[in-house]
């Protein structure tokens, strides 16, 4: 599975990768570009359907919080 | 003397809590935080000292929880900041509002290993919805917003703001007053969280479930309880006839008495909750997360139920069991489309058969074997909820008392029963009364604690002596760690380790070293009139209950299990009671005096 993520604040990624780790997937590769006010990361997954499904939600809801409180 | 349209940081931070509609704070000083303790002294804002940090975030948590509105912890940095870790985490597991400010050493000095210096926005990144750390003194009013806002919501949780020494000492221009927010305007609901509703087609496809069903059945979660959507459920619940039963964290949902309100559903649920749901041709589930103490096995969960979830966190939504109907979004916006739609529907389903069928199977809670003439931890609280005033606000701790609380608790409404109940931290009952006393001074709070769980903050009854606060703590000790001691007999064939607590301290003795009243019961004779006492009492009042040791919670179904394989005492009714339980030998403190108050 392929993730494209946008971030305010890079120090997120250290959550990403912690979550990646927790849920027993793994990441085979990562990018992450500046861009101005906001961070574009992409990352290759691998891992079981359900905890890449799980993983996908997860991040979804950090990158809506980071978005808020970059606010 | 700074100049006019000038602050500190320090100030700025005090002004935009007030700003926040935050009138209390609960913390302890050190080091790092200091500039801002120092403001605080010329700040009409409130604060509470608690004796450790972690009881600053468990009393935060418990005014959140029982107001809806943000509770606020500060800590220094270091030690100080990494004891706030578990009432964050609490605070996440169970979607409840926190602001924790941490002093952090000076920006020039971070990462260098500096005195009490800590990582704390990394260590706290798992356990919060955002945890940042501000080092420009530009960043600050704009952060802290930020953490109001994401903390109420539109799903509740923890957020950490981690602020050097130098940033709460900077110069900075005074607070911009904020506009009342929708927030403020919705009535203290999470930020947010109106604007999401699900589509027309998703509250149709739940509709149609619901109209073809024979066996439905209603699930509250905290969810309901976070979105005020109280009234509403109820209002669902009886247009529909429809059964009904609440996670730990939706007690007092349901309308008082009603008779299709089944109990709490999960591992130590009443029995016609949990084959309720068993039973179930489609659920209706509001948000609830589907935790493992809630299913028990997934793939045997509800195995015959087409599932409707409505929560604000999509993420939720198909995590643990597959849904067929997904209802992402405000739960109180979700819950008034559904009335709205049944409203002009022109055939309502009503469900009234199926809920007499349901409520059939109830039972009374089974009672374990314990001798005549002591004390039973159930007992005690049998009569302690029949006196309990309505309208009174519970905090439990962690452990046996806490869902033995859960069962028999007659809560009016969901902020009025307190409980860790995803993380499951002991320690949290005593410090989450402190903070629910602290924010409903006219209402009668009481902390039901064990003996283990008490031991863990104990030290907060200096809180109750310093701020004079009533809170009524109901110990039951039973000597040991009560739920790990059972599950040990259980499941680990009856090889107690490290559960036995026999050597307890005189805890009469303890809170009335603190200056607090204190009793001591043993005596099942004596129990109501040391209960009433208790509930009477303008002051703060421990109520030290001496009860059997080898007492176990039923009914309960396994770990991994379903509701099927519900086990109760007579799992246990072939093993003849464990020495020291058979002796059960009431505990007799130094000085055990009825009613004695500590001059």
């Amino acid at each position: 599975m392929t993730l494209d993520l946008t971030l305010h604040d890079w120090r997120l990624m250290e959550r990403v990768v912690g979550l990646i780790g927790r849920l027993g997937c793994a990441y085979t590769r990562l990018d992450v570009r500046a861009e101005r006010d906001r961070y574009r990361a992409s990352l290759d997954l691998v891992g079981t359907p359900d905890a890449l499904r799980r993983l996908d939600a997860q991040l979804t809801r950090l990158c809506n919080d980071d978005k808020e409180m970059s606010r | 003397m700074l100049e006019s349209g000038l602050s500190t940081g320090a100030r700025l931070v005090l002004d935009l809590l007030a700003d926040e509609g935050v009138e209390t704070i609960f913390g302890y000083p050190g080091g790092a935080i200091m500039p801002l303790y120092d403001a605080l002294l010329e700040h009409p804002l409130g604060h509470v000292l608690t004796r450790h940090e972690q009881g600053a975030a468990f009393a935060a948590g418990g005014y959140a929880r029982s107001t809806g509105r943000v509770g606020v912890c500060v800590a220094t940095s270091g030690p100080g900041a990494t004891n706030l870790i578990t009432g964050l985490l609490d605070a996440q597991m169970d979607s409840v509002p926190i602001v924790a400010i941490t002093g952090q050493v000076r920006t020039t000095v971070m990462g260098t290993d500096a005195f009490q210096e800590a990582d704390v926005t990394s260590i706290a990144g798992p356990v919060t919805k955002r945890s940042v750390c501000v080092r420009d003194a530009a960043d600050l009013e704009r952060t802290l917003r930020a953490a109001f806002r994401v903390a109420r919501g539109p799903r509740p949780g923890p957020v950490l703001v981690d602020i050097p020494t130098d940033i709460l000492k900077a110069v900075v221009p005074e607070l911009t007053r904020r506009a009342p927010d929708a927030w403020e305007a919705a009535g203290g609901r999470p930020s947010g969280a109106g604007e999401a509703r699900p589509s027309g087609a998703a509250l149709d496809a739940a509709i149609a479930l619901l109209r073809g069903a024979r066996r439905p059945v209603a699930i509250a979660g905290g969810g309901v309880r976070s979105a005020g959507a109280t009234q509403l459920f109820r209002e669902l619940c009886a247009r529909l006839e429809l059964p009904h039963v609440a996670t730990i964290n939706a007690l007092g949902c349901a309308t008082p008495g009603d008779p299709r309100f089944l109990g709490m559903l999960g591992m130590h649920g009443p029995k016609a909750a949990n084959l309720a749901v068993a039973e179930a041709d489609v659920l209706l589930a509001l948000g609830m997360r589907f935790d493992d103490r809630v299913t028990g096995r997934p793939d045997r969960f509800a195995r015959k139920a087409r599932i409707v979830h409505a929560d604000i966190d999509p993420s939720e939504i198909g995590k643990i069991v597959p849904v067929e109907v997904a209802l992402p979004g405000d739960l109180r916006a979700t819950l008034a489309l559904l009335l709205e739609r049944l409203r002009g529907a022109s055939h309502v389903p009503v469900f009234n058969g199926w809920a007499e069928e349901a409520r059939a199977q109830a039972s009374p809670l089974p009672a374990d074997r314990v001798p005549a003439g002591v004390l039973s931890a159930t007992g005690v609280l049998d009569r302690f909820f029949a006196l309990l005033p309505p309208g009174a606000i519970v905090a439990t701790d962690v452990g046996q008392h806490q869902m033995w609380a859960a069962q028999r608790q007659r809560a009016l409404d969901p902020r009025d029963f307190l409980t860790s109940a995803g993380l499951g931290s002991m320690g949290f009952g005593l410090p989450a009364a402190i903070g629910a006393q602290l924010a409903h001074p006219e209402r009668c709070v009481v902390a039901i604690a064990g003996d283990g769980g008490f031991q863990m903050t104990s030290s907060e009854l200096a809180t109750l002596r310093r701020y004079d606060l009533p809170v009524k703590i109901l110990l039951i000790d039973n000597r040991r760690l009560g739920m790990v001691r059972q599950w040990q007999e259980l499941f680990y064939d009856k090889r107690y380790s490290a559960t036995d607590l026999s050597d307890n301290p005189d805890f009469v003795a303890i809170a009335r070293a603190y200056g607090l009243r204190a009793e001591f019961v043993a005596e099942p004779s004596d129990l109501d009139a040391a209960l009433t006492r208790m509930l009477a009492s303008r002051e703060a009042m421990l109520l030290h209950c001496a009860c059997f040791p080898a007492e176990n919670c039923w009914p309960l179904i396994p770990p991994g299990a379903s509701a099927e394989e519900t086990l109760g005492p007579a799992a246990c009714a072939a093993t003849p009671l464990e020495p020291a339980a058979r002796e059960a030998t009431p505990l007799e403190p130094a000085a055990v005096v009825a009613e004695t108050v500590y001059a």
